[in-house]
């Protein structure tokens, strides 16, 4: 084969010259690397969880669970301490709430645009922007919200009292900016993935542009789709910073986005950074909350997987 | 020259017809036509079919070029195509037929860089005039692509699909049955409606992307190699189809395979890829002519090389 033509491999005709001429030592290390690579993140998650648990546990030998999760009266620092948790579920959920309803909709507009209708030099330009709006710190964002988006809706707000200092409208928004990129992009690359021969399929059927986009590559691309949304509900949940800055710090039972609130990671962040003594019962409450905050994602994982699996149409 | 081809050509286009005679006898869609048993010395003539006058055309094409950026892809094609006949075009890869067959519904106008120059009268009317509506133009003008590619939907709503998006007023159940019983396909699915059409096989999906292309009444059906991604056996079901197809329908299809031409069409157009003085290269039309014609006495030698194997 080789131009040089040392001729063909002849067998030597001693027994086992079919071994390896030479030990492949760099093969072994490369693979041990690589897994111990993936295997960080997993024994990470492990750990977290098993960290978790026994403050949690026995948090819970000292409240009960049906108080925690149903009580209205967040005061876990203070006496007569109070560990009703649903205050900072409902503020978790409302701003993730008001994430969401800024974040899809921009998010997956930005998505079909990109994929459907933008010329690829467009294309080209915008994408990298939009990437770049994820990188900056959400901290930058929880200022924004408090310095100058709440101001500005104080100013313009028609009638009533307006949104107060500190408001879950404030926060919700700008976290909802903050996820679109994360949207935007994932969902962007799930549609670009559907194979150009239903578009063409579509077209010559005389779809318009907006037809084949909602009725062919949107549900072809919506397990994808829902993974993107799935992650930018998951980083809303997360999110702590702009929280702590706009929502405020007290623990508030309400649906009324303009009032302030407390969310889980706001008040872990709040309390974490407080000088509680370990074994205090103010010291678990952060895991018992860490482990529900957990628990709730979980729960969204799983539900969105299976609605996927459910709905979703395989190309391939 | 090109009335005295050489002796050796001639052996050529003899050989060329038989393998397309040999095919056209294997072939079911041609069974009944051929003796149950074939004596091996008077070999089967292959039956090409009359074309039926142009007296009513559907496309008028006109000095038509296209390019795609600054390269002209197809260069100054004329002809007429026929009302309710199938017209094929064959060529080597590369000479532009594909090109020249999207332009009939614009399907190229969803390629940014394509550009189309001259005319294309579609019963009188400027296809790309100002005031034409692509998408009203290709509820009329289907199109039916090399590899099947039936929407990730159930096969009812593959079906569906077309007269969903255009707004159909009426029973769509009934549709649905319609359709697929015209493109013969009723039988072999009405129990799986609901399942999804990846489930089918290749040939089945390509009936199935046929049977969508009709249930949206278009009046031509444009087919861009139907049966490339076929085994035999799933081609002359599709040719089978286009034959009874052709009776209500004009349909154009773009061919690889020089013996599908000669056993469905009626007239064939022969492209081939010119290289200019600037050594670039461009798709023409060669010839174009009744199909019996084209096969047994091309008036172009390029066309007669073709059919007889010497290139392509």
């Amino acid at each position: 084969m080789t131009s040089t033509g040392s001729g063909r491999r002849v067998a030597s005709g001693s027994p086992g010259f079919l071994k390896r001429s030479q030990p492949r030592y760099g093969e072994k290390a490369v693979k041990v690397l690589l897994v111990a690579a993936s295997l960080v993140s997993v024994l990470t998650t492990v750990g977290i969880v098993i960290a978790l648990i026994p403050p949690a546990a026995e948090f819970f030998g000292e409240v009960s669970f049906g108080d925690f999760i149903t009580g209205t009266d967040w005061s876990p620092l203070f006496k007569p301490a109070h560990f009703g948790v649903l205050p900072l579920v409902t503020g978790t959920l409302m701003v993730t709430l008001i994430a969401l309803l800024v974040a899809v909709p921009l998010g997956l507009g930005a998505a079909v645009y990109l994929s459907e209708y933008a010329r690829p030099r467009v294309r080209a330009f915008f994408k990298p922007i939009l990437e770049v709006l994820a990188g900056i710190p959400t901290v930058v964002y929880g200022f924004f919200a408090l310095q100058a988006l709440t101001p500005l809706l104080q100013d313009i707000w028609p009638g009533g009292e307006g949104p107060q200092v500190f408001n879950a409208l404030s926060a919700g928004f700008v976290m909802g900016i903050m996820i679109i990129p994360t949207i935007a992009s994932l969902s962007e690359d799930a549609m670009n993935a559907v194979p150009n021969d239903l578009r063409d399929g579509a077209f010559a059927l005389g779809s318009s542009r907006m037809q084949v986009a909602t009725r062919v590559v949107f549900p072809a691309a919506l397990s994808g789709i829902v993974a993107a949304i799935v992650l930018g509900v998951s980083r809303a949940i997360g999110e702590t910073m702009i929280v702590a800055i706009a929502a405020g710090g007290r623990p508030n039972l309400s649906f009324d986005p303009l009032e302030g609130m407390q969310t889980m990671t706001a008040f872990i962040a709040a309390a974490g950074i407080g000088d509680l003594p370990t074994g205090t019962i103010g010291y678990q409450t952060i895991f018992a909350v860490g482990s529900l905050l957990f628990v709730m994602t979980l729960v969204m994982n799983l539900v969105s997987i299976r609605l996927v699996r459910r709905y979703r149409q395989v190309y391939e | 020259m090109t009335t005295e081809p050489s002796r050796r050509i001639q052996r050529l286009r003899r050989r060329a017809l038989r393998s397309a005679q040999t095919a056209a006898v294997a072939s079911p869609s041609n069974a009944p036509d051929a003796p149950d048993a074939p004596d091996s010395t008077t070999a089967p003539r292959v039956s090409f079919r009359d074309a039926p006058p142009l007296t009513t055309p559907v496309f008028e094409v006109g000095s038509l070029s296209v390019f795609y950026g600054d390269h002209e892809a197809v260069r100054d094609v004329n002809m007429t195509i026929g009302d309710r006949q199938i017209t094929a075009m064959i060529g080597p890869s590369g000479c532009g037929k594909s090109t020249m067959i999207r332009c009939f519904n614009r399907m190229n106008d969803l390629i940014p860089t394509a550009r189309v120059v001259g005319k294309i009268r579609y019963h009188g009317e400027n296809l790309y005039g100002k005031e034409v509506d692509p998408i009203e133009v290709r509820r009329r003008i289907g199109m039916v692509f090399q590899k099947p590619n039936p929407f990730p939907k159930s096969i009812y709503d593959n079906i569906a699909y077309g007269p969903r998006v255009g707004s159909f007023k009426g029973n769509l159940d009934d549709l649905v049955e319609e359709t697929l019983t015209r493109a013969a396909l009723w039988d072999e699915v009405k129990d799986k409606l609901k399942t999804s059409a990846l489930a089918l096989s290749g040939g089945q999906q390509q009936r199935l992307c046929i049977a969508r292309t009709i249930a949206v009444k278009p009046e031509v059906i444009l087919m861009d190699e139907p049966c490339s991604a076929l085994d035999p056996i799933a081609t002359a079901k599709i040719e089978d189809l286009m034959e009874h197809l052709a009776q209500e329908f004009t349909i154009v299809v773009v061919t690889h395979n020089m013996q599908q031409a000669a056993r469905v069409s009626h007239r064939t157009a022969f492209f081939t890829s010119d290289v200019d003085v600037k050594g670039e290269r461009h798709g023409r039309l060669v010839e174009y002519d009744e199909t019996e014609r084209i096969f047994s006495n091309p008036s172009d030698q390029r066309t007669e090389d073709y059919i007889s194997g010497r290139f392509g």
